[in-house]
């Protein structure tokens, strides 16, 4: 099963309630869903700052690891924020060319230490339980931003832990954050050919692979959208999933058309769930939802930011 | 008229109210917002006329036997799975398998349906107003299955007595589908299904329908022949 979201914003408004959108979405999946919840939300891009969401450890956190992570990371970049919620540590620093692979470097400091998302514009916060579970802890329905994707769990194969939530966030790639439905049967065939590569696998999830190879498509050169395309063929097995950077989202579906996906776009939004009830349950409107085609991919671009800055948002 | 509002209630308990309607004798009713939640009147066996204002979810109006059930929105998968005979009227679009396996009735989708309508069909008319995606008309036994737009590939795949009409392209024909020319008797029968079901919607049937290819099974894979071995593997 898994039930997966996603929502933008086409007036480019900065205060678009995402957050609730996207909760109110995966609240009516949650049965697809019952294990975990997550959510990767963005709000307007700022290119000298880097927001970084750090998992402490499977277990409760501790304040010396805290301090370890700020003192490791100020001698790379300058520090402007820190603040701990829950399982995560929010930081945000100072964008340098020193800060690229920070995330591998913060790593390093302990074994369960676990960059789970990086960018400028965009945060992922995932846990074990429900939509409403998530929100009591990172305050998620407040969340004010212009685009969004997420994600309600039911673990098939993989541990149900917080690293094995959804969405994934593509290490390397800031900003670029994917949530999955189905099951990718060459999972291991690429993970062992990327692994050769020295690239890192941070969970069993044979979703994490998407990230990967969409990470690693997007090295190669290729846009957003022959990406996705170039994925279909590649990726084996059932999938319908939804990718998200700094300024776009989309979606793909394999050849089958195996799991569900649904979307509708009118002039003020774009909706993707994997059932209708999420969208009509987040979207008052009048519009029509149509079901994707097997194969098909889309891609929509956020239109060039407009108006004056406003306060930022943030998750707890 | 018999109206149903279901705001906070559950699929349970609207199915519980439509059938309590329908016991009662009631003839027409109305289901206000039904907010695309699944399975709903499924297994009606009345002849009431059941309409719903908005988007349903998976599986509406499976295994009806007589009603006639119209959604005013789009359905999700499985909608009019198994129906022994009646009508599902949608107006919006329809998710994957619309029309599956059903033995009589109609089932009419005014825009586009998703992968693998009215596969093994066994009786019946299915018709679509727009495109269908893939593997449509997939082992359909007997029956109907009109799509007055593009078909998706693996088209008409692996069929036995079902017949299909596709008004415009056909993205690749399935395994054993062919290609037969419409005698006058298609033209008649599809002109009358798309001026009752499709109304003002079609501008001119009679010159619409020439325009349609049929498509029937070559009834290569009725009988195993192992000169045409190569024809199976694909098939299987």
């Amino acid at each position: 099963m898994c039930g997966i979201v996603g929502f933008l914003d086409k007036t480019n408004d900065e205060r678009t309630p995402i957050g609730r959108t996207i909760l109110a979405m995966l609240s009516a999946l949650h049965t697809r869903g019952p294990d975990s919840t997550g959510v990767a939300l963005y709000r307007p891009g700022h290119e000298d700052e880097l927001m970084l969401r750090i998992k402490l450890g499977e277990t409760a956190s501790s304040h010396a690891l805290e301090k370890q992570i700020s003192e490791l990371v100020k001698t790379r970049a300058s520090l402007l924020e820190a603040s701990t919620t829950g399982r995560y540590m929010r930081l945000v620093l100072e964008a340098n060319p020193d800060a690229g692979r920070i995330d591998r470097f913060i790593e390093s400091v302990a074994e369960g230490v676990e960059v789970v998302s990086m960018g400028h514009a965009l945060e992922i916060v995932k846990e074990v339980g429900s939509p409403d579970d998530l929100d009591a802890t990172y305050a998620v329905s407040g969340y004010l931003g212009t685009h969004g994707i997420g994600h309600a769990r039911l673990a098939t194969e993989s541990a149900v832990d917080l690293s094995h939530s959804q969405p994934f966030w593509v290490h390397g790639h800031p900003d670029v954050a994917i949530a999955h439905n189905g099951h990718i049967t060459n999972y291991h065939k690429l993970r062992r050919s990327y692994e050769q590569r020295g690239v890192k696998f941070y969970t069993e999830n044979d979703s994490e692979v998407i990230g990967v190879y969409l990470g690693q498509r997007l090295s190669e050169g290729l846009t957003l959208e022959e990406a996705l395309t170039a994925s279909v063929s590649d990726l084996d097995g059932s999938f319908s999933y939804l990718v998200a950077t700094a300024d776009a989202i989309g979606f793909a579906r394999d050849r089958f058309a195996f799991k569900p996906l649904l979307f509708v776009e009118t002039d003020a939004f774009v909706a993707v769930a994997t059932e209708e009830i999420a969208i009509r349950s987040a979207c008052e409107a009048t519009y029509q939802v149509r079901e994707a085609q097997a194969k098909e991919v889309r891609v929509w671009q956020k239109s060039a930011a407009t108006g004056k800055p406003l306060a930022r948002s943030m998750l707890q | 008229m018999a109206e149903i509002r279901c705001d906070r209630e559950t699929t349970r308990e609207i199915n519980a109210a439509i059938k309590k309607l329908v016991a009662e004798g009631e003839t027409e009713i109305v289901v206000r917002n039904p907010g695309a939640r699944h399975n709903l009147a499924v297994a009606i066996t009345e002849p009431v006329h059941i309409t719903f204002d908005g988007s349903v979810g998976y599986y509406c109006a499976g295994m009806i036997d007589g009603p006639t059930v119209e959604v005013m929105g789009s359905v999700g998968w499985g909608a009019g799975e198994s129906m022994m005979n009646g009508t599902l009227l949608v107006h919006g679009a329809a998710g994957n398998g619309v029309g599956a396996s059903i033995r009589g009735g109609t089932v009419v989708v005014e825009n586009n349906a998703a992968a693998r309508a009215g596969v093994s069909m066994k009786g019946g008319l299915v018709l679509i107003g727009g495109d269908c995606g893939y593997m449509a008309g997939f082992m359909a036994q007997k029956g109907t299955l009109i799509v007055c737009g593009d078909a998706g590939e693996s088209f008409a795949d692996s069929m036995y007595e079902a017949v299909c009409y596709v008004g415009g392209r056909i993205a690749e024909l399935g395994n054993d589908a062919v290609i037969q020319e419409l005698t006058q008797a298609d033209i008649d029968f599809l002109t009358s299904a798309l001026t009752r079901y499709l109304g003002a919607k079609i501008r001119n049937p009679q010159l619409e329908t020439k325009r349609f290819k049929k498509v029937v099974a070559g009834r290569k894979l009725w009988n195993f022949d192992k000169h045409e071995w190569k024809t199976w593997r694909e098939a299987l």
